[in-house]
């Protein structure tokens, strides 16, 4: 039994301890955020929920899903059970439809391996900086997606005419007068063939932070396309008319100065992605204790294909070749590697260059727009070479 | 302990559990509040203005998405404005104060944030 004195110097004790320690504490708090199954991830935001790939786990071709970047402009769905959970296809169609996960499951399946960027993918390396998360090199990853192509799906509903753009609304769940997250992309490229409702994410269901129980499946477009957490699809007449496809996610129609606004009448809506290398290793500013260096990364480039991928260790005066991995898919990246040895100790830079078959090359400073979408400058590492 | 004694009393006026039992209900005490504090977002920077944008911006997302920014004083004008037309309570009156705090703790040329990572999960 405490004694009344005792309480009562102990609770002042306690808070002036914990007062004296509190900077600890928060260095302490600061230090850990725990998801079960996402360790070392980097914490963009815990919530809203941004988890981002750091550079040692672009180690394989297929990232694992608990390696796979998670991106949320909002609170994911608190609760969808897979029994009731519903997908409607409505607008511009002769017959409305409205699909539970089983009927999906019934439907002829084709899978796609794709590499998934977020549009604000090296955000953080643009300067002037912009507004958004800081994202470095590892807003991306692969992996191999498998469901009902949506063309099937659309043509069971039957669309009309004058049904041009295909509308995902997902189950996000919006805070404050947030307004919900709706896009919209064309019905070209919504009727290609690999183009999905993806079910299954490396061969099992779509975890809840990537859009379980289905997510549209954009491949080689910007992340925001792949809608997840489905659960409209609506044709539309024109584009969706909402926030998230004006004045977000649009990238101007000439170049800007750095700093100028985006004039939204000259712009038009991201689609698919840039032609891209990043360098995952060595870390830029390690210190190597070996001249041998395995310079290694990935390099991708949305709709169309990585032709090659060259090093330079004399600030872009020379380029050597990296040798492409074999794994190679329509919409997948290509792992690279470039073994060097440094001639002597001392500081080096490394350039990382990719060309791909629509003919585009990454650039010595990328494209700066007010939102940091699509960044794709030539990637840069320094390391120090010791003795 | 003992040597110590002496100097914590004369630094924190703290009169040290004298048994087991008060010891106890003090790390009880000292427990709880890092358990408040374990796992959650960083603070953000002391200043007249700290607890009201605290209170008005981390009703929607923690306080990471606003350390890692890097903005000019218009950037967060625009930044804060966009925030207030989403549900962020703002009195008009503050909200000059709101973009001088933001603009004075996240300016362009501060280095960029370190994030950390995901830990292990621990057994408690």
């Amino acid at each position: 039994m405490i004694s009344r004195r005792n309480f009562l110097i102990g609770i002042p004790a306690s808070v002036g301890a914990a007062g004296a320690l509190h900077p600890l504490i928060t260095w302490a708090a600061d230090q850990s955020v725990y998801v079960p199954g996402d360790e070392g991830m980097i914490v963009r935001s815990a919530r809203f929920f941004d988890l981002e790939m750091p550079p040692e786990f672009f180690d394989s071709w297929l990232t694992p899903v608990p390696h796979f970047f998670v991106r949320n402009h909002m609170h994911e769905p608190s609760m969808i059970e897979a029994d009731t959970w519903q997908l409607t296809i409505g607008g511009e169609v002769e017959k409305p439809l409205t699909l539970g996960l089983a009927d999906l499951k019934k439907m002829a399946s084709h899978s796609v391996t794709n590499t998934l960027e977020c549009a604000g993918n090296g955000r953080g390396f643009q300067q002037p900086h912009v507004p958004g998360v800081q994202w470095q090199k590892g807003a991306v990853g692969t992996a191999r997606f498998s469901g009902p192509r949506l063309r099937d799906l659309l043509e069971r509903a039957g669309v009309k005419p004058n049904g041009k753009h295909v509308m995902f609304h997902g189950l996000d769940e919006v805070p404050g007068k947030v307004p919900p997250f709706i896009r919209s992309i064309p019905i070209e490229k919504a009727n290609d063939s690999d183009t999905l409702i993806a079910l299954q994410m490396n061969g099992a269901p779509l975890s809840k932070h990537h859009g379980f129980p289905a997510r549209a499946l954009v491949p080689g477009w910007i992340g925001a396309a792949s809608c997840k957490w489905l659960s409209e699809i609506k044709m539309l007449e024109k584009e969706f008319d909402g926030n998230f496809m004006k004045p977000g996610y649009r990238y101007p129609n000439h170049p800007l100065k750095p700093g100028d606004p985006l004039n939204v009448d000259d712009s038009h809506p991201l689609t698919a992605l840039n032609v891209k290398s990043i360098i995952a290793a060595p870390v830029d500013g390690s210190t190597m204790k070996s001249k041998m260096l395995h310079v290694h990364g990935a390099a991708w480039a949305g709709e169309a294909e990585i032709v090659k991928v060259e090093i330079s260790t004399d600030d872009g005066g020379t380029w050597q070749p990296a040798r492409l991995d074999r794994e190679q898919a329509k919409y997948a990246w290509r792992l690279w590697s470039y073994a060097w040895k440094a001639p002597k100790p001392g500081d080096y830079t490394f350039l990382s260059r990719a060309t791909d078959s629509q003919g585009r090359v990454q650039p010595a400073t990328a494209d700066w727009n007010p939102s940091g979408y699509l960044y794709n400058a030539i990637d840069q590492v320094k390391v120090h070479v010791e003795a | 302990m003992s040597k110590l004694e002496p100097v914590l009393r004369k630094s924190f006026f703290v009169v040290i559990p004298s048994n087991a039992r008060d010891l106890q209900f003090c790390i009880l005490f000292i427990f709880l509040c890092l358990a408040r504090a374990h796992g959650q977002s960083p603070e953000l920077p002391a200043g007249p203005m700290q607890a009201k944008v605290t209170t008005a911006c981390t009703e929607c997302h923690e306080s990471r998405i606003i350390v890692q920014q890097r903005l000019s004083k218009g950037a967060w004008t625009k930044e804060v404005d966009k925030m207030v037309k989403w549900g962020a309570l703002v009195d008009p009156a503050d909200r000059d104060s709101f973009i001088d705090y933001l603009s004075v703790n996240f300016p362009p040329d501060k280095a960029p944030e370190l994030m950390p990572r995901v830990a292990s999960a621990k057994k408690h």
